[in-house]
């Protein structure tokens, strides 16, 4: 392992649409105290050398201690960064979370004004992540990046996004579609079609040519032939080989959207590393994800059952395959 | 093209369980952090009296990073690495805790972890 995400609230200052953790202002999970945290954390043994633990939520920027946190975990040894969607990133809290040895930050911006305040649910939250950005791509300490989460509404926005990204200084920008999971499930407008998934794809091998920003499709899915054209590796979902995470009621786990069913212990009865060590049997041996569709499929070397994000419990099948999008579009 | 992927393809899940320094990033993670830093630390007193100066704003020449001196007088703050850095002491908050004058000195020989004693004189 040398990738943790720690949910270290469920707490929320917006709403968005898409959220694939369903969370709110007024969670019913209390934070996870920082002490909890860290005694998982030190049953870790001869953490990597660039071992990241990787503050989510939630809005982490709503806690208080967040500094306190990543200071804790940096004078581990161990490196830290955070995911926001940048509405409480100050110019001092900037500083302070630089202070506290932050070396990692990704912001994620939805859009022009109009669709990224409709999918955030809040009115003004463009203008305020525009400042978190400018904030943000200004410190070369930090590997930073923007994530966009592509939908039916911004679709058509992806070269003025591009261009405002540019004039703001940004370097790394990272292309998602959105999973019908959480609050997404069932609005159609969030989710791309056939055609502009390839599209999306498209541009996205089309930026990478042109060299202006380093744009890609984040590992989410296998994309058939567009494989090592919109990523700089082929797609492999290393959640529970790689990745492991604590989520906000103690439970051990991969990536913090996959389904709750798969959750391999609690730090709160369990030896964290323990666990990383003996468990996580179906996040290695993917070989139950060969049904439905992926049972005959000639990519399923490559792709393994697609992210695990994808699989939830009562499904028999994947619940989005790249790969058949790409290939019912060009049928 | 097939035979190219499942070339790096190999190479990448190979990888994946023997090194740790593979640079990877999650789907909905922030991209990993290879960037050597270290830990500067320190007290500021009054050349004068010994006693510990608060608010002086300790700051990394050409960066623009800082941080306050607290009521002991202590500072501490990660920063990405480099060579010969100075570092700067100002009294910034006029004569609410005395006056004294600026002061920069350059950090070299830097490891994880330096720590910096700092008497300022009153102006």
């Amino acid at each position: 392992m040398n990738y943790l995400f720690w949910e270290c609230t469920t707490r929320c200052n917006l709403k968005c649409l898409h959220c694939g953790s369903d969370c709110s202002r007024d969670s019913s999970h209390p934070d996870m105290p920082l002490e909890d945290f860290l005694a998982a954390l030190d049953t870790i043994k001869d953490p990597a050398e660039n071992f990241i633990v990787v503050l989510s939520g939630g809005e982490p920027l709503l806690r208080r201690d967040l500094e306190r946190c990543g200071r804790e975990i940096r004078n581990r040894g161990m490196r830290w960064g955070m995911v926001t969607n940048g509405h409480l990133y100050s110019r001092e809290r900037h500083m302070a979370l630089l202070n506290a040895g932050m070396g990692a930050l990704t912001i994620s911006l939805d859009g022009l004004q109009d669709s990224h305040d409709w999918l955030r649910n809040t009115p003004g939250s463009f203008t305020r992540v525009g400042s978190a950005i400018e904030l943000a791509a200004s410190s070369p300490r930090l590997n930073f990046d923007v994530v966009t989460c592509v939908n039916r509404r911004n679709y058509s926005e992806l070269q003025q996004i591009l261009e405002f990204l540019v004039r703001k200084g940004v370097k790394a920008w990272r292309l998602f579609t959105i999973t019908p999971i959480g609050r997404a499930k069932g609005r159609q407008e969030l989710f791309l079609s056939d055609s502009e998934l390839k599209g999306m794809l498209d541009f996205i091998t089309d930026i990478r040519k042109k060299n202006i920003i380093d744009v890609k499709f984040s590992c989410e899915g296998y994309v058939g032939r567009y494989e090592l054209k919109v990523r700089d590796t082929p797609f492999f979902c290393r959640a529970g080989i790689n990745i492991g995470s604590v989520l906000i009621d103690g439970s051990i786990s991969a990536c913090p959207n996959i389904d709750r069913d798969f959750v391999q212990g609690n730090i709160y009865k369990d030896d964290f590393y323990r666990i990383w060590e003996s468990g996580f049997a179906p996040f290695r041996d993917r070989s139950w994800t060969r049904t439905g569709p992926c049972a005959d499929c000639k990519d399923y070397r490559d792709c393994l059952g697609n992210g695990l994000h994808n699989w939830q419990t009562g499904r028999n099948e994947v619940l989005v395959c790249h790969k058949r999008m790409l290939d019912r579009f060009q049928r | 093209m097939a035979l190219k992927r499942n070339w790096a393809r190999g190479i990448i899940g190979g990888l994946s369980f023997t090194s740790a320094l593979f640079v990877f990033q999650a789907c909905y993670g922030t991209p990993q952090d290879m960037m050597d830093d270290f830990l500067v630390e320190g007290k500021v007193t009054s050349k004068s009296t010994g006693h510990p100066i608060r608010d002086i704003r300790v700051s990394v020449a050409d960066d623009g990073q800082f941080v306050h001196t607290n009521s002991l007088g202590k500072f501490g703050f990660y920063t990405a690495w480099r060579e010969n850095m100075i570092l700067q002491f100002n009294d910034v908050d006029a004569a609410a805790n005395g006056s004294y004058a600026s002061r920069d000195t350059v950090l070299n020989d830097l490891s994880d972890r330096v720590y910096v004693d700092i008497a300022l004189e009153e102006k």
